[in-house]
């Protein structure tokens, strides 16, 4: 089979620029989750602000992330172009400016936050509608497309959910299933959007960053069942109120979840190249994180505390798995974008950098152990609920924050 | 016709994968190297993986390098999958290399 070019180079300014505006959400969630300490370590999740900072967080940081690395990912992971790039950046604009009106009106009048979370809605839609097209247009679908695919369900399921919430709070609508509802949209935006998705992306991150061959990729399918067995237990759990189907939902996510884990050590097993990247290093040491929390979850669920722990839980899934998975792919995927634009063209023709040159790696480790820090006291003062452990651990989180905005931005001066 | 072969293999070796920073000779990147008319030259390639986000990046590269020298007025970059890269088509260089990192 001869190929001259894969034609599957996404313009770089589309991804750059749902990062870009991405690492803004990040650092405004972090600091309003810092102003609003008091409330978190007291227990109270259900709060405005709260609300706002982790949509801020989960939409505005780790799905626009998450869209942006896409938008890059995709067309090399499933050698599709992307369909239509100009539809990219409508939906950039429509979607950035419903994650900032939406957080916005959480933030001031939650009741009037259904039509910025319609026009949210539209931005996500309009972005599964691409993808859809883009990976239509694969000419042979693989276990990628499966995680990937149904991470998009899953996303969409969370947002049509989300607007039944907002809908529910405003009318009354389906308010006996509010609870219900509520916990499903979590789970589907987590468990079901973030994990599949960065399970899928793993499977072609991983060998690509360890050069890795000769592995097999026959527990893939399996690690996919038994999770998406968990996510349906807890959605049924979540309806009937049933302690078992908890247990055993939770009990699935974390045999899913270990399966993954044992899969990714097989294909790091089977490396060319010894010595792995400090950030890549993280983003394997958040699979770890991951299966701790999957523990913890199925631990709480058995010991019927899960409804009083789930608020730590979720909040370290999101950092401990969902944030230091991106973190750790993001110090792979920036400077491969930037030195695409930049240098793309030059090589064979002078000396051009090496990717480990686009990005101050010194920076990395204590970028690293500032967020490991600073999440284990945010951590420690749930459990304690002392303030200035609070303080302390979640100033910690915001400095790595500001921290790794900077060592974004400064890629783009090399 | 094997001298020019032979230079434009080691003018090649200027050509880095820049996820691994190691040329893409010492890589076992190129399979073979024709040069089918006078300043015409043919490169047959493959990449260390199906879809690597660098693939047009490096087959430019090599059509830059090549085009570049003054013996050759145009190069024809192939990229195939068959056989599949391994590890054992490194130079000894290559793999002394990738064990540095």
């Amino acid at each position: 089979m001869f190929q001259q070019s894969s034609g599957n180079e996404t313009n770089i300014k589309l991804p750059f620029s749902f990062i870009g505006f991405s690492m803004l959400a990040l650092v405004l969630s972090q600091l309003l989750i810092l102003l609003n300490g008091d409330l978190l370590v007291s227990g109270i999740f259900r709060l405005p602000a709260i609300w706002s900072a982790a949509h801020l967080f989960v939409l505005g940081w780790a799905l626009m992330v998450a869209m942006g690395s896409m938008y890059q990912l995709v067309p090399v992971a499933f050698l599709t172009p992307i369909w239509n790039e100009r539809f990219g950046f409508w939906q950039l604009a429509v979607t950035v400016a419903g994650i900032i009106s939406f957080a916005g009106a959480l933030y001031f009048r939650p009741q009037d936050a259904m039509i910025p979370g319609l026009l949210t809605l539209l931005g996500i839609l309009m972005f599964i509608f691409q993808m859809f097209m883009t990976l239509q247009s694969q000419a042979k679908p693989n276990i990628l497309t499966l995680f990937v695919g149904t991470a998009l369900f899953s996303l969409l399921a969370t947002i049509s959910l989300g607007i039944t919430l907002v809908m529910s709070m405003k009318t009354g609508f389906a308010s006996e299933y509010y609870q219900a509802i509520f916990k499903t949209h979590i789970l589907l935006g987590t468990v079901g959007w973030f994990s599949l998705l960065i399970f899928g992306f793993s499977y072609k991150m991983v060998p690509m960053f360890s050069l890795s061959h000769g592995y097999s990729m026959k527990p893939a399918p399996f690690v996919f069942a038994i999770y998406v067995v968990g996510i349906f237990l807890l959605i049924f759990s979540f309806m009937t109120g049933s302690h078992l189907l908890e247990v055993s939902g939770t009990f699935f996510l974390l045999a899913g979840f270990l399966t993954f884990s044992w899969h990714v050590k097989k294909i790091i097993d089977k490396r060319v190249k010894k010595k792995l990247d400090r950030p890549f290093m993280f983003a394997l040491f958040a699979i770890g994180c991951g299966a701790l929390i999957h523990l913890a979850a199925l631990a709480a669920s058995a010991a019927n505390l899960f409804s009083t722990m789930a608020g730590p839980i979720i909040l370290l899934y999101l950092i401990a798995w969902i944030a230091f998975s991106i973190i750790g792919y993001l110090y792979k995927i920036v400077p491969f974008l930037w030195w695409t634009h930049k240098y793309s063209k030059e090589i064979g023709k002078k000396k051009v950098p090496a990717l480990k040159d686009m990005m101050d790696e010194k920076l990395a480790l204590p970028l690293f152990l500032i967020f490991t820090a600073g999440t284990i006291l945010l951590l420690l003062s749930f459990t304690v609920k002392l303030m200035p452990i609070f303080y302390i651990g979640q100033g910690l989180i915001v400095i790595g924050t500001v921290l790794f905005s900077y060592i974004i931005a400064k890629v783009i001066t090399i | 016709m094997n001298e020019l072969k032979d230079k434009i293999r080691e003018n090649l070796k200027t050509v880095i994968d820049p996820e691994l920073n190691i040329n893409v000779v010492d890589l076992g990147l190129i399979y073979e190297i024709d040069v089918p008319e006078p300043r015409t030259a043919r490169v047959l390639m493959t990449l260390t993986t199906p879809g690597c986000p660098l693939h047009d990046s490096i087959a430019s590269g090599i059509k830059y390098c090549v085009q570049g020298m003054e013996e050759i007025d145009h190069a024809d970059v192939q990229l195939t999958w068959e056989p599949a890269w391994t590890p054992d088509r490194m130079t000894e260089d290559g793999k002394r290399l990738l064990q540095g990192f």
